[in-house]
């Protein structure tokens, strides 16, 4: 069981390869945006320093946001371009699971909190124990009064982590009962880790199926005033 | 702020004083109907910052980048655009992060999704008195713009529409 990881919803890009035993290698490059630029080369130098072929993989993991939507939509089209190519499956995996699984060691309510930018926030709660991470309701979005409402609500104490939980550092430690703690950003080893379980139980979609998770706001036809006129 | 262009050449001067007071992370929308002299706008604009490739309408390409002085411009054209997530999909706010300035062509659809923008509409004056004739009214949204206002005005005090 081999696994490609695509990390490219941060300013960073993020390749990893492995599987059910762990991470064969990993490259990031931090040179901030060149996704573009650097993610097909990146692949490439993972491939050959572990020894093996794109043709060796089982299937594609890849971040589906919510994140950077410059690099995301690059790791989102490489991934689905490497699948199709490959005729191998793909496993979507958002940020806020790979964050959300980066503290598995850590026992008790884990929330991860990326910066969505305009002081809104996505968040998730999750549950981390013996048995692994389990989701506790859908991703989010919203401005801190939000989470910090919804954290009252759940009445537990929480890790937070993620980039948005270190930028509302002060309001979430004098809102909610929370440590901020552990990854600002998700890592394309997690990416690995979580694919490579989900491969096993064969939760995985094809190509066509991968697309950003968008929680902003619902698609709309466009309100073409001016255009209209003109036609 | 309501401004007279008499050709492309005082539209392509107008651009380049706009240019002078942007900076780094700024979003001007530019409206007009089609042949209002918005790529005109675009070009002396983007030659002001440094750009020295040549611009063109980004209509089918939606996005480009040009390399400038310091900066990246970054040229939007929403006008082949029908869904409000065709428009999220170029997440133009992102751009505008990055050592960057965002300059989107029928932008005005985007307005409530870029605070702190500036907006440039453009109309044909009377056609009559002249073909080459534009008429431009310059509004600013939150306080991004609220400190350089009176520079853009200063600068742009030759064209402005006197019997307004």
């Amino acid at each position: 069981m081999l696994i490609l990881g695509i990390e490219t919803a941060t300013e960073s890009v993020g390749v990893a390869l492995g599987g059910r035993d762990g991470v064969l290698a990993s490259v990031t490059i931090a040179r901030g945006r060149r996704h573009g630029e650097t993610l097909a080369p990146a692949v490439q130098f993972a491939c050959r320093h572990a020894g093996v072929e794109l043709g060796d993989l089982d299937a594609v993991a890849v971040d589906v946001g919510p994140g950077l939507f410059t690099g995301m939509r690059v790791g989102i089209a490489t991934a689905k371009a490497l699948a199709m190519a490959l005729d191998i499956p793909v496993v979507p995996v958002t940020s806020l699971e790979s964050l959300a699984e980066s503290t598995r060691d850590h026992h008790g309510l884990v929330v991860p909190v990326v910066d969505a930018r305009k002081g809104e926030v996505f968040w998730s709660m999750h549950r981390s124990d013996a048995d692994g991470v389990t989701a506790l309701g859908e991703p989010t979005i919203g401005s801190v009064d939000d989470l910090l409402a919804a954290l009252g609500e759940r009445g537990q104490h929480a890790l937070c982590l993620g980039d948005g939980a270190y930028r509302h550092a002060t309001a979430l430690r004098d809102g909610a009962d929370c440590v901020i703690s552990g990854d600002r950003h998700p890592s394309a080893d997690t990416l690995v880790v979580i694919g490579a379980r989900r491969a096993l139980r064969e939760e995985w979609v094809t190509a066509d199926l991968v697309a950003p998770l968008y929680l902003r706001r619902p698609d709309a036809e466009i309100n073409w005033e001016t255009r209209e006129v003109r036609a | 702020m309501r401004l007279i262009s008499s050709s492309a050449e005082e539209t392509r001067e107008i651009a380049a004083a706009v240019a002078g007071v942007c900076r780094s992370g700024d979003t001007v929308l530019l409206s007009g109907e089609m042949g209002a002299g918005k790529t005109v706008f675009a070009q002396g604009f983007g030659a002001a910052l440094g750009v020295r490739e040549a611009i063109t309408s980004p209509t089918f390409t939606l996005v480009n980048s040009h390399p400038a002085d310091g900066l990246t411009l970054h040229h939007a054209d929403l006008y082949r655009l029908d869904r409000t997530s065709e428009i999220a999909d170029l997440a133009l706010a992102e751009l505008a992060e990055f050592d960057g300035i965002v300059l989107i062509e029928w932008g005005e659809v985007t307005a409530d999704d870029v605070p702190g923008h500036l907006a440039i509409h453009i109309c044909p004056g009377d056609p009559d008195e002249s073909e080459d004739r534009r008429e431009f009214e310059l509004s600013s949204t939150g306080e991004r713009w609220v400190g350089r206002w009176d520079r853009l005005r200063e600068r742009l005090s030759i064209f402005a529409e006197e019997s307004c």
